[in-house]
C-alpha cells in the first residue's frame, strides 16, 4: 500500500495589519512597519491644548520641520520595543563586563593623574549635559508628529539615561566606590570656567520651544564631544598609561554611531521632503548657523583642558 | 543554438528576520519567482540567484554577514559558486 503526502496551503485572510494594508497592500511586513505605520492619533482629541492655542494635542506644527508624510522616515535601525530593548541590554551588560574588569583591578582610580582630572572635570560631569540631552529628547518624543520620529526621540531619550547612568558608574569606579566624584562633578558642572558654555547652551536648548531644533542643537553638540572625547583621545589613552578610559569610552563611542544612523537619515528626510523640503533646507541651513558656532565654542572650552593628555 | 538555463532555487526558513533577506534577493535579481509553503519561501530564478550583503543590511537595518545566510537556509539548488563577505551567488557551474 502506498500513502501519497500532500500538502495544502491555506491562505491566511489577511497577511498583515490594516495599517500596514493601508500603504504597503496586503502582504508580509516587518514587525516594525507593523508598529510603526500610522499608529500616531490623528482624530477624535478631546481635549485641545488649552497652553497652545490653534494647536491640536498631537500636531505637525509644534516643529517648523515638516514632513508631508511623516512615515516616509522610517528608523534605519528599525527599533521597536523588542529590538531597542534586547539592543540596550547587550550594551550595558557589555559596558558592566568591562567596569566590572576595571573595577576589580582598580584601573579607574590608578588613572595618571592627567588623565584622572580629565575624568572628574570634564567626563563625569557631562552626566548633566547627559540629562539636559534626555530632557530635549522626551520634548521630541511628546511633540514630534508620527511614530516613526517619535519613537526613535523615545529610545534617544532612554539612550540618555544610560549614557548618563555609564559616565556615574565610571565616576563611583574612581572614586572607589564612593559618591566624591560624582558631587565633586556636578560643582564642576555648575562652577567650573571650562564647563560654562556648554551648561548655558544645553539649558538655552532645554527650553527651546521647536523640538526639532533642539534635537538639532543637540545633535550638533553631540557632533563636537563624542568624537573629541571618546575618539581622538582614544590613542593618547591607550599610549599614555590610561588604557581605562579607553576601556569605557569605546562603548559611548559606539552608541554615537547609533544615534547618528537615525538622525542623519531624518535630517536627509527633511531636506528632501518633496513638499516641505526647500523649506526644511531653510530652516536646517538656519539651525546650523545658529547652533554650531556655539557647539564648537563649548567644546573649545573642554579642548584646554585635554592639552595635557593628548 | 539556443541554451535554456536551468533554474537555479533557494528554499528558505519563513521567519521574521528572514523576511528583510528575501525582500533583498527580490531586489537584487529581476527574474526571480517566489512560492510560499507553509513555513518556507522557495526563490527561484533562471540560472543564477545573486544576495548582497549591502542591499541585505540596507533591509535589515543592522550589520549583516554573509555567513548568517546558514541560518536562513533550508535548501538549494545550484552551486554556491562565490560565497565572500559581500556577496553569494548561486548558478550551475556544469
Amino acid at each position: 500500500m502506498q500513502y501519497e503526502l500532500r500538502y495544502q496551503v491555506i491562505e491566511p485572510k489577511r497577511h498583515t495589519y490594516q495599517n500596514v494594508i493601508d500603504r504597503l497592500g496586503d502582504q508580509p511586513a516587518s514587525r516594525y512597519l507593523e508598529a510603526t505605520l500610522d499608529v500616531q492619533p490623528r482624530e477624535n482629541f478631546h481635549y485641545r491644548p488649552t497652553w497652545a492655542a490653534g494647536r491640536e494635542l498631537y500636531d505637525e506644527r509644534f516643529s517648523a520641520l515638516r514632513l508631508a508624510d511623516p512615515y516616509r522616515f522610517t528608523d534605519p535601525r528599525q527599533y521597536y520595543y523588542t529590538p531597542y530593548v534586547t539592543n540596550r541590554a547587550a550594551l550595558h551588560e557589555e559596558f558592566g563586563k568591562t567596569l566590572a574588569y576595571l573595577e576589580e583591578r582598580d584601573l579607574l582610580a590608578k588613572l595618571p593623574p592627567a588623565w584622572r582630572s580629565v575624568l572628574a572635570a570634564v567626563v563625569v560631569p557631562l552626566r548633566h549635559y547627559e540629562a539636559g540631552a534626555q530632557l530635549v529628547s522626551v520634548a521630541g518624543a511628546r511633540f514630534a508628529y508620527g511614530t516613526s520620529l517619535e519613537q526613535c526621540c523615545s529610545f534617544a531619550a532612554f539612550d540618555r539615561i544610560g549614557t548618563a547612568q555609564m559616565l556615574s558608574r565610571v565616576g563611583i569606579a574612581a572614586a572607589g566606590g564612593t559618591a566624591d566624584m560624582l558631587s565633586s562633578a556636578k560643582q564642576e558642572w555648575i562652577d567650573g570656567a571650562h564647563l560654562q558654555p556648554l551648561r548655558r547652551l544645553t539649558e538655552e536648548i532645554m527650553v527651546t520651544g521647536d523640538w526639532a531644533e533642539g534635537i538639532l542643537a543637540i545633535g550638533l553638540i553631540d557632533r563636537e564631544l563624542y568624537p573629541l572625547l571618546y575618539q581622538s583621545l582614544d590613542q593618547p589613552a591607550l599610549l599614555g598609561g590610561a588604557a581605562a578610559y579607553s576601556l569605557f569610552s569605546q562603548h559611548l563611542a559606539g552608541w554615537y554611531a547609533d544615534q547618528r544612523k537615525w538622525l542623519d537619515a531624518l535630517v536627509a528626510c527633511w531636506a528632501g521632503d518633496p513638499e516641505h523640503g526647500p523649506a526644511n533646507q531653510a530652516h536646517l541651513d538656519r539651525i546650523t548657523t545658529a547652533w554650531q558656532p556655539r557647539a564648537q565654542h563649548a567644546a573649545a572650552a573642554l579642548d584646554q583642558l585635554l592639552e595635557e593628555v593628548k | 543554438m539556443t541554451t535554456t538555463l536551468r533554474q537555479v532555487g533557494i528554499d528558505l526558513q519563513e521567519s521574521e528576520d528572514n523576511r528583510a533577506l528575501i525582500e533583498a534577493i527580490e531586489g537584487d535579481n529581476p527574474d526571480l519567482t517566489i512560492r510560499h509553503l507553509p513555513g518556507l519561501v522557495k526563490l527561484q530564478a533562471p540560472g543564477r540567484i545573486v544576495v548582497n550583503r549591502e542591499s541585505v543590511e540596507a533591509r535589515l537595518g543592522r550589520e549583516w554577514e554573509t555567513g548568517e545566510f546558514q541560518l536562513a537556509i533550508v535548501s538549494y539548488a545550484g552551486n554556491f559558486s562565490e560565497w565572500d563577505d559581500d556577496q553569494i551567488v548561486v548558478s550551475w557551474e556544469h
